[in-house]
């Protein structure tokens, strides 16, 4: 079996290498579009703060590639699939022929589109080499634009390099996909608090600067810098599907075994679209644990074993100097809409902060910072149990007595909401 | 070849009395000082004492802390425990997020987590199964010891939950 996967990020080398180890006599061949190993990209803020060495980003090194003898064709972005005649072609115009197509290319940055974000000392931070050019840049001042996860981290990381640093953000609070304003605005907070300027509801209209940046300009002030870092999201690669006919929607439409529209094709990680594991509903959460879960069922698939998805789950820290937060599920913006009874539990002492979310009494999604972090696991498995939080209440204290399938953990999940020993 | 291969740490949280020896005996072995915030297990207390759990890395079989750790710092190791690698570990935390128990510690020296490694470098049983051995809370099994433990458990449960009824006379 010859097996062409596109794309070397953390899902194509899940494949690859799951796929080697069942399969010790098929032909893989990995196409990637950058000149390195497979590295992580969650891990590129903590090299640019110098927090860890540039080695430790990568996942794997070459040699690794030679042993399970995976072929690596570097700096080949795919251009054009061509399902009847199974070949690629890829941008230096060589086409690879395949039995089995596995489309791992995952998203690319999505450019807002201002007036002057091609100037030079425009940077991003979602793949290794603009991350390399945002590393060896001098600078002084720099503007975020964009508060998700990788905003943020990318901030304390220029932070700690000594730069000045503004994070701009055109919605009403930071982290708007995974926080809700009550989270956000404590941890917007303690970002002001350790020197961070957080700009919220502020739309950036242009970058100025001759040949560098100089400044950008916002709809309420000019703010002077020299480095501007784009974060403002992840877009899925589907335009390389959708030319050759595969069905998209937000990304590439997949199947429960995660096979695309066309047979023999399938597509894992940040490029496709599923559904949630606990709701069932469509969902795209581009994170790295997704990705290797759907990357190993497609191997899984591609040895014979018919191994079926169960979907995706929302789950991401954010983590800043000494402020830990962590948020799973859905947010109250994304439960508002539904039909149900909500009721948000909150528990706010100090600097911790507890917010969980239930819908007709089960769990559907929280948020922590600080110590109430520690038990968010819990939560994530009673929503994952669907356990019903009355239940827990009426038979308080006495739940390990009266009996309960989970009984120690039910005991701290109530003590977590504020029930009284 | 790492020490303490196949074994199985099983908490029996019934037999636990919570007297933290094994706190204790953690933190002496991997840390050189009694200190329980630096052990990679904990006792939680219940009901005033009546109820002792001891908390652990289960070392999942599909761990999601392997998976969202955004450094690859997990790792597993061996023995087939799963621990923090401390040269990459930036003390995010994910781990601790993640577990569905609230098994790893954060070292209150340097932030980064800790996990049990069941005493990966140690001949003989973990210390924390030596500090143990009287009340037998902790052991080491292997796992068709286990699974055969928890089946005559069960059994032993269903038996006092149904007593057998005498069959009427045919």
């Amino acid at each position: 079996m010859n097996v062409l996967i596109i794309g070397n990020g953390i899902a194509g080398n899940e494949v690859a290498f799951f796929l080697r180890r069942a399969r010790p006599d098929c032909r893989i061949t990995i196409l990637s579009a950058e000149r390195f190993p497979e590295y992580d990209p969650c891990s590129l803020p903590y090299f640019i703060g110098r927090d860890v060495p540039r080695d430790a980003v990568f996942r794997k090194d070459w040699q690794d590639y030679r042993t399970h003898r995976i072929q690596l064709v570097l700096d080949h972005p795919a251009t054009a699939i061509d399902p009847a005649a199974r070949e690629v072609t890829t941008a230096p115009g060589m086409r690879f022929g395949y039995d089995r197509l596995v489309l791992a290319h995952g998203g690319s940055l999505y450019i807002p589109p201002i007036e002057g974000i091609d100037r030079d000392g425009v940077h991003s931070c979602k793949q290794l080499g603009s991350a390399d050019r945002l590393d060896q840049s001098g600078g002084s001042a720099a503007v975020v634009i964009g508060s998700g996860a990788i905003g943020i981290e990318a901030a304390e990381a220029l932070k700690k390099r000594g730069y000045e640093v503004t994070i701009v953000e055109l919605l009403d609070w930071i982290l708007p996909a995974l926080f809700d304003p009550e989270t956000s605005q404590r941890l917007a907070a303690n970002l002001e608090g350790c020197g961070i300027r957080v700009l919220t509801s502020e739309k950036v209209l242009r970058i100025e600067g001759a040949e560098k940046v100089s400044a950008v300009v916002t709809d309420k002030r000019r703010i002077p810098c020299d480095t501007v870092v784009i974060a403002t999201g992840v877009v899925p690669g589907k335009a390389l599907a959708q030319t050759a006919g595969i069905d998209v929607a937000r990304g590439i439409r997949v199947d429960a075994h995660l096979q695309t529209s066309a047979a023999g094709i399938y597509a894992c990680g940040d490029c496709v679209e599923t559904v949630d594991a606990c709701t069932g509903e469509d969902a795209m959460f581009q994170l790295k644990h997704n990705a290797v879960e759907q990357a190993r069922v497609v191997a899984r698939n591609l040895i014979g074993e018919p191994a079926a998805y169960p979907g995706a789950w929302a789950f991401a820290r954010a983590h800043f100097f000494d402020t830990h937060a962590v948020t799973f599920g859905k947010t109250t913006r994304a439960t508002q809409c539904e039909l149900g009874q909500l009721e948000i539990i909150e528990r706010d002492e100090g600097a911790d902060y507890l917010r969980i979310i239930t819908k007709e009494g089960r769990v559907v999604g929280g948020q922590a910072i600080g110590r109430f972090g520690d038990v968010i696991g819990l939560f994530i498995g009673a929503m994952w149990r669907k356990d019903a939080i009355p239940d827990i209440r009426a038979n308080w204290p006495h739940i390990i007595r009266k009996g309960s399938p989970y009984p120690w953990t039910h005991r701290q999940l109530g003590e977590s909401i504020g029930l009284k020993p | 070849m790492p020490k303490n291969n196949s074994a199985i740490l099983l908490i029996d949280s019934e037999k636990c009395t919570g007297c933290r020896l094994c706190e204790m005996a953690c933190s002496m072995l991997h840390h050189g000082i009694l200190s329980p915030h630096r052990a990679r297990l904990r006792v939680l207390r219940f009901d005033n004492g009546r109820c002792n759990v001891p908390v652990v890395c289960q070392a999942c079989e599909d761990a999601p802390c392997i998976k969202t750790c955004p450094m690859n710092a997990r790792r597993r190791i061996g023995n087939q425990a799963v621990i923090t690698d401390e040269d990459r570990c930036i003390g995010c935390r994910a781990c601790v997020y993640v577990c569905p128990f609230g098994a790893p510690v954060v070292n209150p020296d340097d932030g980064k987590t800790l996990t049990c490694d069941r005493c990966s470098d140690e001949d003989g049983p973990p210390w924390c199964v030596r500090a143990c051995r009287d009340c037998g809370a902790l052991k080491t099994v292997t796992a068709e010891e286990a699974v055969a433990r928890k089946s005559r458990q069960r059994a032993e449960q269903a038996r006092a939950a149904y007593p057998p009824k005498k069959r009427p006379a045919a």
